[in-house]
């Protein structure tokens, strides 16, 4: 029972890790997507900021594609409820995310302007709209989801479409597509020069700015914010349901965790950290570092929601007792157990070869470089 | 000294085929026969490019 | 309570998103170890016409891989969005591979395509070689954790349910992942992407040849493609059988289905070439018959009776009955965790478990204690998949196959006197054999999972139930989006990719080192441009 305890927790963190990869890496190609039509003022310079994640974009995508996997290994009722209780969201997901494959392999395959003019715009689509949900469904977990199971543990939405886009959810919304906007700038700057490479460094800066002033009113907000509170539950340890549970609301209750263990605090101000220092990198000319603390940003950001959350991790509004926790959500102890010794196998494999890519494309795109190559992205 | 090191890399590298082969064989002989299946049908298409090269050259050396 | 309007829409969504998914699939699979076969050459005999060739068809490898990933991502989607029970009530077992896809198989293909298509001035030629067979391996065994998720849902081994948690869960994950149908059919859809790849290349080749345009890249394509293409359409049909006589111990419905069987005949028994089948007569109108084959043909044994269809109903009818006590024991276990009089009658009815679900759809209030005679007669005819569907779609693949081998024992013996160039007759067959292996690989999928209704989880998860519970409205909404999608995808997709085989290789006859795909170029230093010139 004990194994199984430590087993739900570390896979409730791996999933945190998972979606702290995901904002980093698909984050910053998504930002470059959000960024195209700015710091790329003519056909090459959009050309040298697309071949600079060229090489990458396809790999990091596989963060995304993980998380997804994961979720639905390790906490199934948590993938098949909010999936399909998010349905029209998810779908505006899914589409912009597919067309961002054929953006980059399509886009440059044909002179013509206005075929690119096309694939840019999808391409910014595709770069604004994903990150936008991202962070609205984070945002959404802590006001919690219309949803209720009947006995044989069907799920039921009955919430509308447009309440997902209350003006919470789009704080935080924004607030994952302003870090998106810091590290698209910070991976552009690291591998450009010239306009490109200013106009670049002051998107990290707004970047960074306005994620500052966001993430300072979401911490407001939250601590004066209905939250969700465990009364009465079965043992962590145990396997369960979220039928067996009873919750209540109470106000400021997402602080709890951060009440009862001061030290937890540091979460929150590594995000600060990340975020002010990394401005001020960009600004004195040292893109990675402001890639590494914007990536530190993103850790403390992310990490701040799950302690603030935890044990919850999809709260119901309409039945809260029938919340989802790390709990009541999660895969068995064998799976938990086999997919453990997978991940300790291969993610460090992964973390070595994609360093190895980075390496191998190190240093300056240059423009005159992707003109004279007619097959580059 | 060379060729007794190579040797003995070889004789490693066919020890470990053998036994991942009866392992393999028992438990998953579909999985292996794929990985068998593929390793012959890349190396017999890739022999069969260089063949028509050979077969080219003879072709230009008689004409 | 579901709509049924709404399980169908959802079936024919995921059925159209799967079929287009796959039309990118298998070319991707068996492309990257072509080219990694093309590469090999040109490492081992460093001839810069093998680089071309890479270069050329890793050009149409790209463009096809991208549509390949995006409406893989839709796939992910689908099963959470749309699938929700389904998703809920296997996800502990069918989650996992798919997890472990991404650990082990997606993650290296993904990474190294890039790599591939940008690396060719920053990689030695080695590393670039082993880069390429990474590609390829990835992409194969993202196919083999798929299809192993999907065995699963064939032949559901390594899993029990649990009353406690009310889903299946995972007991044995070495049966999970080593399930004969889930290694038969990863061997026959991964060989089957091979074949795809070599009749494209074959084919495309075969067009140059007869155009006289690129004749040295196109007779080594062509040659490379047939050796291929031969072996791996043997491979096709020998896992074929393979995967039909495991798949027939598994599921007798999907095999009673594909031969058109409705009585249990004496064994041997006879095979039906063609038939007109009647769901509703239970019968064929007519079937042209060859006595004596069928046995053999499944069973591997002359002595092994085939269960018909109307055998195979009777014993559902049977258990459906017996599933009933489960589903009523389960309903108070679900809120009385503990109970030992529910636990044990769930205990006794537990394999019947996925029959008494199947009766919830027609009984007054999906209430199973109030399904009548009449509703289970109904529940045991739906275990019958669409025979007419199956058996006819299953023909079609066959014939198919058995076509795509003979053309290759014509290209191999073309190829082999070097001559295929002259054959002009054959060269123009080439290009239109291309569609075969696609409409090959979509009647295989519809074979496997048509064949599979009316269960998402083989006598486990009815399909009804496994849907979402989203309103029509929803259900419109997302095909219309996909449709509309789709359809523009496919069209700038056949464009690009037509103009690109048409505009054929760059040759460069007097700078063959010069990169002919991916961006190398925009990204070599000053050094590595000096030393490509020296090439």
């Amino acid at each position: 029972m004990e194994a199984y305890l430590i087993l739900k927790v570390l896979w409730w963190l791996l999933l945190g890790v998972l979606l702290m990869g995901l904002a980093i890496m698909v984050g910053m190609d998504m930002g470059v997507g959000t960024l195209l039509r700015y710091v790329g003022r003519t056909d090459t310079e959009r050309r040298v900021a697309l071949n600079i994640i060229g090489p990458h974009w396809d790999g990091n995508q596989v963060w995304f594609i993980l998380g997804g996997g994961a979720i639905f290994a390790a906490f199934p009722l948590i993938y098949g409820t909010a999936f399909s209780g998010l349905y029209v969201v998810m779908l505006l997901l899914l589409w912009s995310m597919i067309v961002r494959p054929l953006g980059f392999e399509y886009r440059s395959k044909l002179p013509s302007a206005g075929w690119r003019n096309a694939w840019d715009w999808t391409l910014f689509i595709s770069g604004f709209l994903p990150m936008v949900i991202y962070g609205a469904a984070i945002g959404n977990m802590f006001r919690g989801v219309p949803f209720h199971f009947s006995w044989d543990m069907t799920s039921y939405y009955t919430g509308s479409f447009i309440s997902l886009f209350n003006p919470f959810a789009i704080l935080t919304g924004l607030l994952s597509l302003s870090l998106s906007i810091y590290m698209g700038g910070a991976m552009l700057m690291g591998r450009s020069e010239g306009a490109l490479y200013e106009r670049a460094r002051s998107a990290v800066a707004f970047g960074g700015g306005v994620a500052v002033v966001l993430f300072t009113i979401g911490g407001v907000w939250v601590a004066n914010m209905q939250g969700y509170q465990i009364v009465t539950a079965p043992d962590p340890g145990t396997a369960q349901t979220p039928l067996q549970q009873t919750v209540t609301l109470a106000d400021g209750a997402w602080l709890g965790n951060f009440r009862s263990h001061a030290i937890l605090w540091l979460v929150p101000a590594l995000g600060y950290a990340g975020m002010v220092l990394g401005v001020l990198a960009a600004r004195t000319h040292k893109p990675t570092l402001a890639w590494w603390l914007g990536a530190l940003a993103w850790i403390g950001v992310i990490g701040t929601a799950g302690t603030a959350l935890f044990p919850f991790m999809m709260p119901s509004s309409s039945n809260p007792s029938q919340s989802l926790t790390v709990w009541n959500s999660i895969s068995s102890e064998l799976t938990l157990s086999w997919m453990t010794g997978w991940a300790i196998v291969f993610v460090p494999l992964i973390l070595w070869y994609t360093s190895w890519a980075f390496y191998v494309m190190r240093g300056k795109v240059k423009g005159e470089a992707v003109e004279a190559d007619d097959h580059a992205y | 000294m060379k060729t007794l090191i190579q040797f003995l890399i070889y004789l490693l590298i066919a020890v470990v085929v053998i036994v991942l082969g009866i392992i393999l064989g028992d438990a998953a002989s579909w999985y292996f026969a794929w990985l068998v299946g593929t390793v012959m049908i890349v190396l017999i298409s890739a022999a069969g490019g260089a063949l028509l090269d050979t077969q080219e050259e003879e072709k230009n050396k008689a004409g | 309570m579901i709509n049924d309007t709404v399980v169908e829409l959802s079936r024919w969504q995921f059925a159209a998103t799967a079929l287009y998914h796959f039309l990118f699939v298998p070319l991707t699979l068996g492309l990257s170890f072509m080219l990694a076969a093309m590469e090999t050459v040109y490492v081992t005999t460093g001839k810069k016409i093998y680089r071309d060739m890479t270069m050329f068809w890793g050009k149409l490898f790209l463009i096809n891989f991208a549509l390949g990933v995006a409406t893989g991502l839709t796939m992910e989607f689908e099963f959470g969005t749309n699938w929700s029970f389904y998703s809920s009530f296997v996800g502990d077992i069918f989650g996992a591979p798919l997890a472990i896809e991404g650990l082990m198989a997606f993650f290296m293909e993904s990474t190294f395509v890039g790599l591939m298509a940008f690396g060719w001035q920053r990689l030695s030629k080695g590393q670039h070689l082993i880069v390429t067979y990474l590609v390829a391996l990835g992409s194969n065994l993202s196919a083999l954790w798929i299809l192993v998720a999907n065995g699963f849902m064939q032949d559901p081994q390594g899993a029990s349910f649990n009353p406690v948690t009310m889903r299946m869960e995972l007991t044995n994950f070495a049966a999970l992942i080593f399930s004969h149908d889930a290694q038969a059919k990863f061997v026959h859809t991964s060989i089957a992407g091979y074949v795809t790849a070599a009749i494209f290349v074959a084919g495309i080749s075969a067009w140059y040849m007869l155009r006289g345009k690129h004749i040295e890249l196109a007779k080594r394509s062509f040659r490379m493609a047939a050796l291929f293409g031969v072996l791996a359409t043997a491979g096709v049909i020998t896992l074929g059988d393979a995967l039909g006589f495991v798949g027939g111990n598994a599921q007798p419905s999907k095999l009673a289905a594909m031969e058109a069987m409705w009585q249990t005949e004496p064994a041997p028994a006879p095979f039906n070439v063609a038939a007109w089948p009647s769901q509703s007569e239970q019968r064929n109108t007519w079937a042209l018959q060859i006595p004596y084959v069928l046995t053999p043909l499944l069973t591997h044994t002359l002595t092994k009776e085939v269960p018909g269809i109307q055998e195979i109903e009777a014993q559902a009818a049977q258990r459906i009955k017996n599933g009933i006590p489960a589903v009523e024991a389960l309903k108070v276990l679900s809120s009385d965790p503990t109970n030992a009089q529910a636990l044990a009658q769930f205990k006794a009815h537990e394999k019947d478990l996925g029959y008494g679900f199947l009766v919830k759809r027609y009984a007054a209030n999906q209430d199973v204690s109030l399904a009548t005679d009449a509703d289970i007669a109904k529940a045991a005819k739906d275990t019958i998949p669409e025979v007419a569907a199956i058996f006819w779609t299953f023909r079609i693949m066959v014939a198919l196959g058995l076509i795509m081998l003979a053309y290759f024992i014509l290209a191999v013996i073309y190829t082999l006197r070097n001559n295929v160039q002259n054959q002009r007759w054959f060269l123009k067959i080439a290009p239109w054999m291309i569609p075969v292996p696609f409409l090959a690989c979509e009647t295989g999928w519809l074979v496997a999972e048509l064949g599979r209704q009316p269960w998402t989880v083989y006598e486990m998860l009815p399909t009804w139930m496994s849907a979402s519970s989203h309103s029509v409205g929803y259900m419109v909404f997302s095909l219309t989006g996909f449709v509309l999608l789709y359809s523009v995808f496919i069209a700038v997709e056949m464009y690009l990719m037509v103009k690109f085989i048409r505009q054929g290789p760059d040759e460069h006859p007097h700078a063959p080192a010069q990169p002919q795909t991916g961006s190398g170029g925009a990204y070599a230093p000053a050094g590595v441009m000096m030393k490509r010139e020296e090439n």
